[in-house]
């Protein structure tokens, strides 16, 4: 078999000749030690999926977004950790009346096309994005704006159809377009904001470059340039960091910290958006005893999925829906702890025990999603009940979880709230008519309501929490846990990532 | 359309090298075949592949049938704090998992013990609804001729000029894939060759003088069929059987890989390898033990099936018998 | 066909499910699915569909709102950038290969031969390429294991595409050679005192070559559309196959119709070049 052997080293040694050649890119020169001081320095990002477009008010699209974060901007941002702050606004709103939200304006900012941002400039970014004939994807988290009004050059009132005390945080969501440069035709390719970046190109199907823009009404950002790559594996985002192509990659997987770490490379992680959560339907079937609901929540050990098949990458749900720096967030509930015996009686007490329970569920679609419904069954199993799993499709697992008349006994999903905010995914999940709800609480009905249009936010904040008690003593939900965002980062990145999972690459920089 | 034309004249070119190759398998004649069997076995000795092959194929059988005795854990059991356990020659692996086990806590070992039985189930139920419905079907197309013969052979020159796996995916995106989906498909997919080789041999056999003569003497149809027909059928029918269950046990594990064939909490070694996929990079022993187990598991059922042909066929044997002496064929593949 | 395709692609899942958060109102739903011209009777759909397959068009993709004809167009290539390099590697490799070992029956080159071409019967394609990133990639941080990017890049899924195949055609070319040699024509040329290498680069091989151009082809189409499914997927290669794999997990059946179009299309191109191969190495074969 020498000829064999020879053939595998020439393969090799073609193999080491084509690594050798692509390897080198990256760096460029980047002369400035870390700090908030602007460098020459050039970065290269790999997200998940490549933008559909780079219009930032038409799709709802993570890989947009992770683009357009950088070219446009909002009336309200956001810390790192999650407060609610003036953008482009000068200063909190305030409310004239029940309907109504101002917003006082920055002066002397303007698009990068020149088009300065004033209230005309608001009026329209509002107007076009509730535009029923604009068919944004986005108009969901808008439903409730009627329109807007120009008070003064600098002063827009908000309207609403209704009292909306999360307006400030829908327009934390709305980027501001100008009304010129976005009625060309071309302005979903050549995107034109006030942000701190601006549009240099996009190649289809390979990269999208932004670069520094030298106007920013802000401090001045740190990193000259910035290339979006768009590996939809995880393992293609790992091996390009490891290469050295990537200066940041996300959602990387809680088993390749270690090899990430283990080249020299950084990790960091911080409390991410989605929460895994099994439905019960409370309304009939085995699930329709609280009992049984309860003792499904005793069984699972929250902990140990946490430690073992999340790497520690996450923490167990507080028996809410809800991340702590969300609004709404109630921090003296907890987590049903794992207490298999317990699980057992409260079954016995049902006359529960040996029954079968179905668990709907999908996968590929979330994080580990397959892993955590195989987990959760097993647990279930373990306490003496039969678990009949059912893994769907996409398509066929969603016209289950919105099957209102015949409810599975449990089904899995993955709530994410962009907004930050208990609204939508209660509304969602916890209230009777959400499209995922399971039970006909009337109670936790009236609360969600009444919150929706409560201005007082000290009492929406109780509605909320009160609803939260509710559910979590009647156990509507298995909680599970809030996995943990986790970014692979090249060794000369500085950033600390954020709690909105946004990229701002103005928060970044390098060292030589 | 007029490109479909076009595909046909290719499938009708295939079409005449498998009826000829058909053809060849017969030139012995008929009754001949089981006692070429019986020689055959004894031959096998001397065929160290083919040996190797049915030994395998034996073995795979033998695991599915006695799983649970033979797998040393329930291969659902999970326990998350021996997550990723490495095989057991590494530090931290232990000969409890001999293999390692998966994200959930799994033993390896278990789970391929008992995916034998889904790929054996899958495999062996589609060549049987494969084989009964092309047989029927060629048998059909090659007695009745005519319009009916132009209709089925029209389907089958249809369907082979459009790429299988594409209309599988089709098919699997539409019904909710499991191991019943998977059969079905795999047998709409796969009924052709036989309804083909069928005919091929209905073609041949009946311009033969004896069935001519029994024809004409009045047989019925039916007489012919099972008296003249069939027996020539068997061999031909049998090796293409076994070559087409190693063709399905790969296009299962691959449906299933894609995540478009068996579904969990079933266990499947495409479906093995597709989870551990996400674990290249931390545990490799996830992906690369049941692919091991389908190379095997094909490579075995591969060797008996070249076996098969070969000792199936008098005159194939006669020329590797002059081969082996005059040393100009190497060994069977 | 594309009766089949509509059929098909329209019995796949509500796409409008798909298409909007989880967290959308049934408001938002109905006016979404108007807005796509699903809420139209069937056979109106049907006959938009006809008439505009007609013209190439297959309307905009549900998932990535541009027309579908655009995307696949911009997919194809990237399927050919590694079908055609593995089907040139398949025939470097698998012509010399298979008449060496033809030459040398029992041989060393002639084992390895057979070996390869029982891997290429045998060995799973998906688990090749999740074998070949193991060692080249992650063990030996050779080559990248996924994705676009410069040769490098291509190395692996080529090689996947490739060595399967190698093996099926070497195992052709070896059994027509051996066929050959052994014809009487061979035994006169050698007889009339021609060298032996002229007798079987030039009457044997050209006479092996038609079943061997039959496999090539019939490999050609697999690999564009069958195998590059797989290995694109492996790879995650943003060609066709992975596009048609994405297309169903996305639920976009417009994309699908577009996408099986396209391929069947392609599969016809390639037949029709066969055919006109097989003139060339052969004049005898008629074209009907």
């Amino acid at each position: 078999m020498s000829r064999l052997s020879r053939l595998v080293a020439l393969l090799a040694l073609l193999a080491m000749v084509a690594a050798a050649c692509s390897s080198n890119n990256g760096g460029g020169s980047s002369n400035n030690g870390g700090g908030s001081t602007a460098s020459n320095a050039e970065i290269t990002i790999a997200i998940g999926s490549e933008p559909t477009t780079l219009d930032p008010q038409l799709r709802d699209d993570g890989g947009e977004r992770a683009v357009t974060d950088n070219i446009y901007e909002t009336l309200m941002a956001r810390t790192a950790d999650g407060q609610l702050v003036p953008g482009l606004a000068a200063d909190a709103p305030t409310q004239p009346d029940a309907t109504t939200w101002e917003f006082k304006l920055r002066d002397g900012i303007t698009f990068t096309d020149g088009e300065p941002f004033n209230a005309d400039a608001v009026v329209y970014s509002v107007e076009r994005i509730i535009d029923p004939k604009f068919q944004s994807e986005q108009s969901g988290f808008f439903s409730t704006i009627t329109g807007a009004k120009k008070v003064d050059d600098l002063t827009v009132d908000i309207l609403t159809n209704g009292p909306d005390p999360i307006l400030p945080s829908r327009m934390y969501w709305m980027k501001m377009v100008p009304p010129e440069a976005s009625k060309n035709a071309d302005f979903a390719d050549d995107p034109v904001g006030t942000g701190p970046y601006k549009f240099v190109e996009w190649t289809k199907g390979d990269h999208v470059t932004l670069e520094r823009n030298p106007d920013y009404w802000g401090d001045e950002p740190s990193i000259a340039k910035v290339t979006y790559q768009f590996p939809s594996e995880s393992g293609a985002r790992l091996s390009g960091l490891l290469a050295g192509d990537f200066d940041l990659v996300t959602n990387l997987l809680p088993e390749d910290v270690q090899t990430v770490e283990g080249a020299g490379m950084q990790v960091a992680h911080v409390q991410g958006l989605e929460h895994p959560v099994l439905i019960l339907n409370a309304r009939g079937g085995i699930t329709a005893d609280e009992r049984v609901r309860q003792a499904l929540n005793y069984a699972v050990d929250k902990d140990a999925i946490v430690n073992s098949l999340f790497g520690g990458f996450g923490v167990p749900d507080q028996c809410q829906l809800l991340s702590p720096s969300w609004f709404g967030f109630d921090p003296s509930l907890q987590a049903y702890p794992y207490d298999p015996n317990k699980a057992k009686d409260l079954l016995q007490q049902a006359g529960a025990e040996g029954q079968t329970i179905q668990l709907v569920g999908e996968s590929g679609r979330w994080l580990k999603d397959r892993e955590l419904i195989e987990a959760v069954a097993n647990y279930w199993q373990a306490v003496g009940l039969k678990v009949d799993v059912k893994i769907y499709t996409f398509d066929e697992y969603l016209n289950r979880l919105f099957d209102q008349k015949n409810r599975a006994d449990a089904i899995f999903v993955s709530s994410s709230n962009e907004l930050l905010d208990a609204d939508r995914g209660y509304s969602t999940y916890y209230e009777q008519g959400g499209v995922g709800s399971s039970n006909d609480d009337p109670q936790l009905k009236q609360l969600i309501d009444s919150a929706r249009t409560e201005t007082d936010s000290a009492k929406r904040l109780a509605d909320y929490q009160q609803a939260s008690q509710i559910a979590c003593q009647k156990a509507y939900f298995v909680w599970l846990l809030n996995n943990e965002d986790i970014y692979g980062m090249s060794s000369r990145l500085q950033w600390t990532p954020r709690v909105d999972a946004k990229l701002l690459v103005k928060e970044m920089s390098v060292t030589s | 359309m007029d490109t479909d034309k076009r595909g046909t004249e290719i499938t009708q070119r295939e079409e005449a090298v498998q009826a000829e190759q058909a053809e060849e398998l017969l030139r012995g004649r008929p009754y001949e075949v089981l006692r070429a069997l019986r020689g055959a076995l004894r031959e096998l000795w001397g065929d160290k592949a083919g040996l190797f092959g049915l030994l395998v194929v034996l073995g795979i059988v033998f695991v599915a049938v006695f799983a649970p005795l033979l797998a040393p854990h329930d291969p659902a059991q999970q326990d998350l704090s021996k997550s990723l356990l490495p095989p057991f020659w590494y530090g931290r692996g232990s000969l409890t998992y001999a293999l390692g086990t998966d994200s959930l806590g799994r033993d390896v070992l278990s789970r391929i013990i008992y995916g034998t039985r889904i790929s054996m189930f899958v495999a062996v139920a589609v060549v049987a609804v494969a084989g009964v419905v092309g047989t029927v079907l060629g048998l059909i197309s090659g007695y009745r001729g005519g319009r009916t013969d132009s209709i089925i052979m029209g389907i089958v020159d249809t369907q082979i000029a459009f790429p299988g796996l594409l209309l599988a995916l089709i098919i699997l995106a539409v019904i909710n894939p499991s191991a019943n989906t998977v059969i079905i498909v795999l047998a709409i997919n796969g009924w052709m060759v036989y309804a083909r080789m069928t005919r091929g041999v209905v073609l041949s056999v009946r311009q033969t003088p004896y069935v001519e003569a029994a024809e004409m003497v009045g047989c019925k149809p039916k007489r012919v069929i099972f008296r003249h027909i069939l027996p020539n059928l068997t061999s031909p029918l049998l090796t293409l059987g076994v070559l087409e269950f190693a063709r399905i046990i790969l296009a299962e594990a691959a449906l299933s890989f894609l995540g478009l064939g068996i579904q969990p909490p079933q266990v499947s070694w495409g479906l093995m390898v597709a989870q551990g996929r996400d674990y290249v990079f931390s545990a490799w022993w996830l992906v690369t033990f049941p692919g091991l187990a389908i190379s095997f598991t094909v490579l075995g059922v591969n060797l008996l099936a070249s076996w098969l042909r070969v000792a199936a066929d008098p005159q194939e044997r006669e020329k590797r018998f002059a081969a082996s002496i005059s040393g100009t064929a190497g060994s069977v593949a | 066909m594309s009766v089949t395709v509509f059929v098909v692609t329209r019995m796949i899942g509500d796409p409008v499910d798909i298409l909007l958060p989880l967290e959308a109102t049934a408001a938002e739903r109905t006016r979404f699915e108007h807005q796509l011209g699903f809420d139209r009777p069937i056979y109106v759909q049907f006959g938009d569909f006809i008439s505009h397959v007609a013209r190439g068009d297959f309307g905009d993709s549900l998932w990535q709102h541009r027309p579908a004809t655009e995307i696949v167009f911009e997919h194809l290539p990237r399927t050919f950038e590694l079908v055609i390099p593995a089907m040139v590697l398949m025939v470097l490799l698998a012509v010399p290969l298979g008449v060496i070992a033809a030459l040398r029956p029992g041989r060393l080159l002639d084992r390895f031969t057979v070996v390869l071409s029982l891997i290429g019967l045998s060995i799973p394609q998906f688990w090749l390429g999740l074998l070949l990133i193991i060692v080249f990639s992650v063990e030996f941080r050779l080559l990248p294991p996924l994705g676009l990017g410069g040769v490098d890049h291509l190395v692996l899924p080529v090689v996947t595409l490739a060595l399967p195949a190698v093996g099926r055609l070497a195992m052709i070319v070896r059994s027509s050679m051996i066929d050959e040699l052994n014809q009487q024509y061979v035994r006169t040329a050698r007889a009339k005192g021609l060298p032996y290498s002229r007798v079987v680069a030039v009457h044997a091989l050209r006479n092996a070559s038609v079943p061997a151009l039959t496999l090539s082809g019939w490999e050609f189409i697999r690999a564009l559309a069958g195998y590059s499914v797989i290995v694109e997927t492996v790879f995650n290669w943003p060609g066709i196959g992975f596009l048609a794999i994405q297309s169903i997990d996305r639920q976009d059946l417009i994309l699908l119709q577009a996408i099986v179009f396209f391929v069947a299309v392609m599969v016809v191109v390639v037949n029709i070049g066969v055919d006109i191969l097989y003139k060339v190495i052969d004049p005898r074969i008629q074209m009907a």
